[in-house]
């Protein structure tokens, strides 16, 4: 689905968005690149998937989005404005309102010793969105149907214990959905659950785009999912994004030499596994000394001089989308 | 893949499993029989809580109270495996049957060279010098894919794919005949997994042994298997040669969880998914343990008779009124 967002502003957008971390003591210490010049768009009611191996990055970008990591370098945008400018608790709390997230785990982002109620009464309270008792009793009862936990009345008295993987990320959801949000923040939330649960979670998502048209950035290793649920896809590897397309495009016409390993590494149960095939190969780099170059080129089948020199800036190709990679840019060898 | 012609390595019989709790039993696992033959990579799939690690603890006597056996047997070859004397056990596992947990990277010993704990588990059931054990370790690593100059490597040294291929070394330090492997690959990502499972099943190739594979991930278990058992509420549904029921599901379960999730390869289509959730073990489903979320339920048959898994030609096995009405072989 592409919406043609051309020429609207974005609700959220990422700025050549870096970030380092310091390991280790003062003088052995090393630092870990974990996310590098990181652009891209957010609209209302669109999907980007952010799609990489552990340790690519992805949920780096998602927290300096949160406001949970201090960015090391770039910026961040809400409707135009920066936020990383806009100092004070105040603007804060109106930023996360409008920005919420939903995590992983839903096992351990509830809190064991509270009713369901309690999860998603705070934000409620928090981001005054309710007068009164019986208001807030009346919100409560609606984002638990909104995220069809009913009976609502029986639900917001479980504890967390009492309800399955797929509820409890449910009330994740309703909890995100109580600060009214124009985007959410989704870092793996259908990881953990079932087969036959994701595809609810999946699905509710979906209809939460639809209808409210919120914006989400769903962050995955699995490309299946991103393709089935996103409009666009940015690949990660290493802490740079290296492609940027559609999820239609991107699945059935991979440009960048990760993504094409990171698609033959799905398992596909119609061929059935092979030994002999030699697509994937080696391990992802360590980020602590990566050099300049890009930091596929040492498993990359086309790799050439240029590769370990420095990492190609973004190449635009047809429909909008990019690659960063030298087989792309103007005067490269055909592949 | 492997014809069943020749005598099954392992023939689980009738098992029964129930976790005896306060609210009464959970019935686990409920009359499940498969065979499994040497050479052959068998998949158990079904969603968490379906049984399918408690058949692995079964095979391997792991279940400890509140698990308790209730029925069945578990044949190894001629040997009962659960009328083993504590003698006979140890000298089986290990010897003839090993195990690679899900999160079995983190059951190394941080203390110890992955080396080391490969000669251990030889020496532990072996006459074999140090030196020699050492050979062999180098051997084993070089065969999963570990450089072998990784053989004096901590744990914490090896990233964790490279720690899931020490534990593989480990689990075929004495050349078993069995592997179980419950969740080999879960924790690693795609890429590292589709290294480690063309790892697993070119040493099959090379060894021989069979494999028990368990995995949620069902279009990874058709992937490597040939063979498949789909599982539900600690019930067989289907079993066959794993192509033929990942292009012809029978059963309505297997159908629909076909149907579950998204997929990269061939045209985009439209999801189905399983209404409800599977259901409370302790009183579980009359009938058929699926019929509540099952469309195609017939009421009076489905809800009321269980249904028994029947042959219907080939080597399927499928346990549904429709499709036993349907196809059974007379």
């Amino acid at each position: 689905m592409n919406r043609g967002n051309n020429g609207k502003q974005p609700i959220l957008e990422a700025r050549n968005l870096s970030k380092e971390f310091h390991t280790g003591g003062a003088f052995s210490g090393g630092t870990v690149k974990a996310v590098q010049g990181a652009s891209f768009k957010l609209h209302r009611g669109h999907v980007v998937a952010l799609v990489g191996e552990s340790g690519s990055g992805k949920s780096t970008i998602v927290r300096m989005l949160a406001r949970l990591y201090e960015p090391t370098g770039g910026d961040i945008l809400y409707e135009g404005e920066n936020v990383l400018e806009e100092r004070g608790r105040r603007a804060l709390l109106d930023y996360r309102s409008k920005v919420q997230m939903v995590f992983q785990d839903p096992f351990s982002s509830l809190n064991p010793v509270h009713r369901a109620s309690h999860a998603v009464q705070r934000p409620l309270k928090i981001y005054a969105k309710t007068r009164g008792r019986q208001d807030l009793r009346r919100k409560l009862i609606e984002l638990f149907e909104l995220v069809s936990l009913t009976p609502a009345e029986e639900f917001v008295e479980k504890y967390p214990h009492q309800l399955s993987g797929g509820q409890r990320q449910r009330i994740a959801i309703a909890r995100a959905l109580a600060a009214e949000p124009e985007v959410i923040l989704a870092d793996e939330p259908v990881s953990m659950l079932d087969v036959s649960i994701r595809l609810g979670i999946l699905n509710l998502m979906a209809e939460l785009r639809e209808k409210q048209g919120i914006g989400f950035l769903y962050v995955t290793h699995d490309l299946a999912s991103a393709r089935y649920f996103s409009d666009e896809i940015l690949v990660m590897y290493a802490g740079f994004i290296v492609e940027q397309a559609t999820s239609e495009e991107l699945i059935s016409n991979p440009k960048h030499p990760y993504t094409q390993m990171l698609l033959a590494a799905v398992p596909d149960p119609s061929r059935g596994l092979k030994t002999e095939d030699t697509d994937v190969q080696g391990e992802i780099p360590d980020l602590t000394d990566l050099g300049s170059g890009c930091p596929f080129a040492p498993r990359c089948k086309h790799v050439m001089d240029a590769c370990h020199e420095a990492m190609p800036e973004p190449s635009p190709l047809e429909d909008g989308r990019w690659v960063r990679c030298y087989l792309y840019e103007e005067g490269a060898p055909v592949v | 893949m492997k014809a069943p012609e020749n005598k099954p390595l392992i023939q689980i019989q009738e098992l029964n499993v129930e976790y005896r709790s306060a609210r009464g039993a959970v019935r686990a696992v409920e009359n499940v029989s498969f065979e499994l033959f040497p050479n052959e990579v068998f998949g158990l799939a079904g969603e968490s809580g379906c049984g399918k690690t408690t058949v692995a603890n079964a095979i391997t006597r792991l279940l400890k109270p509140p698990a308790f056996i209730t029925g069945g047997r578990i044949m190894f070859r001629d040997i009962d495996i659960l009328r083993m004397s504590q003698e006979e056990l140890r000298a089986f596992r290990w010897d003839q049957l090993s195990i690679v947990f899900q999160s079995a990277m983190n059951a190394l010993n941080p203390v110890l060279t992955i080396g080391n704990q490969i000669i251990d588990a030889m020496q532990a059931h072996q006459s074999i010098s140090y030196e020699q054990a050492r050979g062999h370790a180098k051997q084993l690593l070089r065969a999963v894919g570990i450089d072998v100059q990784r053989v004096d490597s901590y744990p914490h040294q090896l990233s964790g794919g490279m720690r899931q291929r020490a534990v593989i070394a480990i689990a075929l330090a004495l050349n078993p005949e069995l592997i179980i492997m419950d969740e080999p690959t879960t924790a690693l990502d795609v890429v590292v997994q589709k290294q480690i499972l063309q790892e697993i099943k070119s040493l099959r190739d090379q060894f021989g042994f069979s494999i028990l594979f368990i995995t949620h991930d069902l279009s990874l278990l058709v992937e490597i298997s040939d063979r498949i058992g789909i599982m539900y509420a600690g019930k067989f549904v289907e079993a066959g040669p794993s192509q033929e029921i990942f292009s012809d599901p029978k059963h309505p379960y297997t159908d629909r969880l076909m149907n579950s999730f998204p997929t990269v390869h061939g045209p985009r289509r439209e999801l189905l998914g399983i209404p409800g959730a599977p259901p409370d073990l302790i009183e579980p489903p009359a009938g058929c343990r699926f019929h509540p979320r099952c469309e195609l339920a017939i009421e009076g048959e489905c809800d009321r008779i269980i249904p028994p898994l029947i042959r219907i030609g080939g080597a399927r096995d499928v346990a549904c009124h429709l499709v036993n009405e349907a196809e059974a072989v007379t």
